[in-house]
């Protein structure tokens, strides 16, 4: 029989070696998209009983349980996160859950790329390709909201302070890997307003 | 006096003549020596040093060759209002043209060339110009290159862009980086003089996030070049010292070498950094050479200065004629004096500043008045000092046409127009000051209105709507000590209005000492010798080279509004944008007209204040960054495979794989008979995918599609259309019913993300009660066709267990399943003709499944088959592709498809315009096949078939071509084609007259070319 091989949108790229950020590509995450009412207080209860916890209802938030996340999305869609190998299974107990509940769930973890940024300037580094404030206070660590990024739409996930994950298209995930590579290319730091150390 | 200046060997033999001064010289480090290159010649300068500086102090005056005469130019200003001398820096792929070398700062190794000069500096062939100037009056060009029509693109325009014209472009592509960069702030200030720091430093007291933007290297503005103390500070001191205040605040962000280009509406502004341009090694540490800096502040605080007016006298362009404020600052910041011997000519008290500063530094220097007195300190000083001054007297004549030699002094009353007595007398240079212009540049670019104010004989800020006061001398406050006290009330109000709630820090106006003015005096004309305009001209607008007599011409033909003088003349254009001209022009059109200045008006603002490179525009996005590219989960296997690309929206797909020796129309038609013969593979990841479920998903479809969808059994598929509104087709594909209330729609590659958009604004804004939701997955799956007579063979070897039979897998069905180790979902549909299975799998497996799928194809001759075979398939078999076959008002009538636009449907997308007159109406264009009458004539893409060809057009034209190959299949070419009641043309031979007066003719046939009864697909 043949063997599944699993090559993730950015598998041929080496670690950048002249970025003054940390890049790399977040392979093997599972995903899915789920649809449901915010109203909706079986869609709800029904979403905690498998997840655990509550969807985040506030927008451009995100809750976390143990390796489980959930990023809002919009007023009817979010974004759960997992360990790739239990994307699978998570799906199917969701659906099960949810049973004849309006809702809809689908297993998208290989749609989008992630590619994660880590260290001091991160920030910055983004905003070299999107008009939001992320040196705002308005952008603390669990912020997620769809931005305009380069070229491309892209979903931002601040996960820590120094800590960035961006979610692209997985089409788009080289086009992003380029502009992030000359975005923090050592030397072309900007750090804003008291960050200049 | 020699002994007063540094003494220097080279500057010697070059000239002379000793002008870099011994003493001071606050900018430069004599102890750091740099070299650089200017017009191919080794300059010597300091750190710190402008290249106009440099060259200046080796006694070079001439800087260029201005636009329209040619005439000798130099150095006027002391930085960005700089009009004259522009250079292009760089070499090769790194010039950038057109900076004023006032603001370009020296170091080891720069290169820098005059413009618009030919052959040389020094002999220029288009000087001829100024000799025949008399016949090149404003609007020259537009009264000489207007006829005959055919001389403009062959004769003009080359001779106008040869002559005239700054500088040049680069010729090779930018090798240096750029970058955007974003930032928000709660108060801009721009302009780091004293206005701009003190602002700066009471906005930041409250904990505002305030930028501080200033176009220098250095900030402080011209605080060293102003007279008074603050306290017992010299002004500079105090500048400097709240410099280092502000720099060191965390919640201040400092841009140096950054000029604020533009300001555009709700203070979004934006600011190019020339971050390297002052260093090279900062590039090859992996800065970027600019960065474009896109401003969003709540509040903005404009201390932009104010810039010294040049004087409308004869020939006051000579190279050693200067603004006084320019002479000042070389002398005080690069120790260089512009001569030994000159004259500061004014009509305010403030150029005495420059009359004293010279006299200190032991140069001699005499003033011309235009007032007949003036008690103001600075004047008395001057006079107390023995400082030669002609008062009620002008410049009327400047002898030397490379230099300043001599300049005739004339006795003046204001508004006299002739000279009665003058005087010559020797001099080498000019200062010369008519007051001070507040620049408007950004208040204006975004809607700010300004006022005439008859003291400063200039425009000020007015009234504003958006958040932003002006400052300073950019506000017309020319005094310290009210500019302090204005700037700090600005700077806290802004940020009080940022920060309600954060306490003022408390302040107290320092005492200010700083000299008493007296009034100035407008003097737009002064008086020339001998006959007006011939050989004396008065520039007022020195880069565009508009004269007085230019300006007074365009009144005298009727260019009443100063907006089409401007374009007449040219006055005020370019990269001066009025800086030193506006003003002056104003006051020449006034007195021509008896108008006042602010009846005639003033011209548009418009950014950039100063020219900003391309590269800062384009930023990060050029080269492989240019075009966001979207790459299937196969792409880097195509490439790999040779493949060549064609563009599907954002996507790149293979159009074809050309083998060793093989070109495009042969790997094409080998890609085709593979497919039918054998079997091919197809990378159809690009497909659009949207899961759609919810109780009301079927009735849901049933309006998005023309032909009905409710009745599609779980397991099944079915094609559809989609119309718009309107009727007309927007979209087609395969959708599947995944479970009773789940479905899988397929869209066009290119229609993926509209048609999500599209099935989301209708649920969202229409059809509110339908519980729908709409997914898109287009990316989660790589997605393959696998097509031909041994497609199942294929699959079988693939894996056994998978049951293709018919019976269990019959065409328009699909299945779940795993074939070895792939997760999969199977449809068996077709797109060729052919016995065909398009297989999806995750897309982070597709590479793995592709090649899995050719391996297990090998021993049946496997092909993949790119973007073009695909098409030629499709058409072979006459199926529609939406946007060849349809041009957005075609529709499913019009192709022939009114089998799937269902009757008994209720109500749908399109229906009831399908109903219209003119949709149903007679002789409409309808979808038919045509043979060319010779078999391997190809007819062109949208060429027109005409109900009767005549000689030359116009033609009655009856129809197009949609779609259009050779068909290796058929051995013969084929076309598919919109005729007017094509339908019921059958076997009709058409003409279609093509370009150079060949007729292909051609016979309507059914779009059905190869395999008619459709039994291939269910083989």
């Amino acid at each position: 029989m043949i063997e599944a091989k699993y090559e993730s949108a950015l598998a041929n790229r080496s670690e950048p070696s002249n970025a003054s950020i940390l890049i790399r590509e977040m392979n093997g995450r599972g995903m899915i998209d789920v649809r449901g009412a915010a109203a909706d207080r079986k869609f709800l209860a029904a979403m905690k009983s498998v997840l655990g916890f509550d969807l985040p209802k506030v927008p451009r938030s995100s809750a976390t349980w143990g390796d489980v996340r959930a990023l809002w999305l919009s007023t009817d869609q979010w974004l759960i996160t997992c360990n790739g190998t239990k994307a699978d299974e998570l799906s199917a107990a969701l659906v099960a859950a949810l049973g004849g509940l309006h809702s809809l769930v689908v297993n998208v973890s290989d749609m989008r790329a992630v590619i994660r940024l880590e260290g001091e300037g991160v920030r910055e580094t983004v905003m070299k390709g999107t008009s939001i404030d992320l040196t705002d206070g308005d952008y603390p660590p669990g912020t997620v909201r769809r931005m305009r990024f380069a070229e491309i739409a892209a979903l931002l996930h601040i996960v820590e302070d120094n800590v960035i994950e961006i979610y692209v298209f997985r089409s788009y995930a080289d086009y992003v890997w380029e502009f992030l590579l000359k975005a923090a290319r050592k030397g072309s730091e900007v750090r804003l307003f008291g960050n200049r150390g | 006096m020699g002994g007063l200046f540094y003494s220097e060997s080279e500057d010697k033999e070059m000239t002379g003549k000793p002008y870099r001064l011994a003493a001071s010289g606050s900018h430069i480090d004599r102890s750091k020596r740099l070299s650089f290159q200017f017009d191919g010649r080794e300059v010597s300068g300091f750190a710190g040093d402008t290249l106009a500086s440099a060259v200046l102090a080796q006694g070079q005056k001439l800087f260029g060759r201005s636009f329209k005469y040619h005439r000798p130019r130099g150095v006027v200003g002391l930085g960005s209002e700089e009009m004259n001398a522009l250079v292009g820096v760089g070499t090769g792929g790194h010039l950038e043209p057109n900076l004023r070398a006032t603001q370009v700062e020296v170091f080891n190794g720069l290169v820098a060339q005059s413009q618009n000069r030919w052959p040389s500096l020094t002999f220029d062939v288009g000087a001829i110009n100024s000799k025949v100037s008399r016949f090149i009056p404003g609007g020259f060009y537009y009264k000489t290159f207007m006829w005959p029509q055919s001389f403009w693109k062959h004769v003009y325009e080359p001779f106008i862009r040869r002559a005239a014209g700054l500088g040049k472009a680069a010729s090779e592509p930018d090798p240096d980086s750029y970058e955007h960069m974003h930032v928000h702030v709660d108060v801009l200030v721009v302009g780091g003089g004293l206005a701009g720091l003190t602002a700066a430093e009471a906005a930041a007291a409250s904990g505002a996030r305030v930028m501080l933007v200033d176009e220098n290297p250095l900030l402080g503005g011209i605080a060293d070049l102003t007279a008074g103390k603050v306290g017992v500070m010299y002004i500079v001191d105090h500048a400097l010292a709240a410099a280092a205040r502000l720099q060191s605040l965390p919640n201040v962000h400092v841009l140096c070498r950054s000029t604020v280009v533009g300001h555009y509406a709700h203070n979004y502004l934006m600011a190019c950094e020339r971050v390297a341009d002052h260093d090279p090694s900062l590039l090859a540490a992996g800065a970027p050479r600019h960065r474009l800096w896109k401003i969003r502040a709540a509040q903005v605080i404009l201390a932009t200065g104010a810039l010294e007016r040049p004087i409308a006298f004869a020939n006051n362009d000579r190279p050693g004629i200067m603004l006084a404020s320019a002479v000042s600052g070389l002398l005080a910041r690069q120790a260089v004096a512009m001569g030994s011997n000159g004259i500061v000519f004014t009509n305010n008290d403030n150029a005495y500043l420059t009359a004293l500063a010279l006299k200190k530094a032991g140069v001699g220097v005499r003033v011309v008045d235009s007032r007949l007195r003036s008690d103001g300190a600075l004047v008395q000083r001057s006079l107390a000092e023995g400082i030669d001054v002609s008062f009620g007297s002008v410049i009327s004549a400047v002898e030397g046409s490379q230099g300043v030699r001599a300049a005739k002094i004339a006795a003046y009353r204001k508004g006299q127009g002739r000279v009665i007595t003058e005087k010559k007398v020797y001099c080498d240079f000019i200062a010369m000051s008519g007051g001070w212009n507040p620049v408007l540049h950004l208040w204006c670019h975004n809607g700010g209105k300004i006022k005439f104010d008859t003291v400063l004989a200039s425009f000020r800020p007015d009234k504003h709507s958006d958040a932003i006061a002006a400052i300073g001398a950019a506000n017309g406050t020319m005094t310290v000590s009210e500019t302090l006290a204005e700037a700090h009330m600005a700077g806290e109000a802004a940020a009080k209005a940022v920060k309600p709630k954060a306490k003022a820090a408390k302040f107290k106006l320092p005492v200010v000492e700083e000299p008493k003015s007296a009034a100035l005096e407008p003097l737009w004309f002064a008086p020339a010798t001998g006959k007006y305009n011939e050989g004396n001209k008065h520039f007022i607008d020195f880069q565009n080279d508009v004269t007085v007599a230019d300006l007074e011409l365009a009144q005298r033909e009727g260019y009443e509004s100063v907006e089409h003088t401007k374009r007449y003349t040219t006055f005020g254009m370019a990269t001066d944008q009025g800086k030193t001209s506006n003003i002056n022009g104003l006051g020449v059109l006034s007195e021509a007209t008896g108008k006042t200045i602010p009846e005639i008006g003033i011209t548009t603002f418009r950014p950039p204040y100063t020219p900003y490179s391309f590269g800062s525009i384009a930023g990060a996005l050029t080269g492989n960054l240019f075009l966001p590219v979207r790459r299937t989960p196969i792409f880097d296997w195509h490439v790999e495979r040779g493949a060549v690309f064609e563009p599907v929206g954002q996507w790149r797909r293979a159009y074809t794989y050309p083998g060793a020796g093989e070109d495009k129309h042969a790997s094409i038609t080998r890609e085709i008979l593979s497919v039918r013969n054998k079997v091919g593979l197809l990378d159809a990841s690009t497909l659009g995918k949207i899961e759609i479920k919810g109780p009301d998903a079927a009735e849901f479809l049933d309006r998005v599609y023309t032909n009905m969808f409710s009745t599609l059994k779980v397991g099944k598929c079915r094609y559809g259309l989609m119309m718009n509104e309107l009727g007309f087709l927007t979209d087609d594909g395969v959708t599947v019913r995944l479970a009773d209330d789940h479905f899988l729609m397929h869209t066009t590659s290119g229609g993926a993300d509209r048609i999500a958009a599209h099935l989301e604004e209708w649920l969202q804004t229409e059809w509110t009660q339908y519980k729908v939701f709409v997914t898109p997955v287009t990316e989660q799956w790589a997605q393959f066709a696998i097509a031909g007579p041994k497609a199942r063979d294929v699959m079988a070897k693939l894996d056994p267990d998978f049951d293709l039979s018919n019976e269990a897998f019959p065409h328009m069905s699909f299945k779940v399943g795993k074939l070895g180790g792939y997760p999969v979902r199977v449809f068996r549909i077709s797109f060729s003709g052919e016995q065909s299975y398009e297989v999806a799998t995750p897309a982070n497996l597709g590479r793995g499944l592709w090649e899995a799928v050719l391996d297990a194809g090998t021993e049946f001759g496997i092909e993949p088959y790119g973007t073009e075979a695909l098409h030629v398939l499709r058409a072979e078999k006459g199926y529609i592709v939406v946007g060849d076959e349809t041009d957005g008002t075609t529709t499913p009538i019009d192709v022939g498809l009114e089998s799937l636009v269902s009757k008994k449907k209720a109500d749908f997308l399109g229906k009831r315009s399908l109903e219209q007159s003119y949709l149903k109406g007679p002789n409409r264009k309808q979808l038919v096949g045509l043979l060319t009458e010779d078999p391997i004539e190809v007819l062109p893409d949208g060429a027109y078939a005409v109900r009767v060809v005549k000689d030359k057009p116009p033609m009655e034209m009856i129809g197009q071509v949609t779609s259009t190959y050779m068909s290796p299949t058929l051995g013969r070419s084929i076309a598919m084609a919109l005729i007017e009641n094509g339908r019921s043309r059958m076997g009709e031979t058409l003409s279609f007259p093509l370009e150079g007066g060949k007729v292909v003719k051609a016979k309507i046939t059914d779009t059905v070319f190869y395999d008619k009864d459709g039994g291939r697909i269910h083989d």
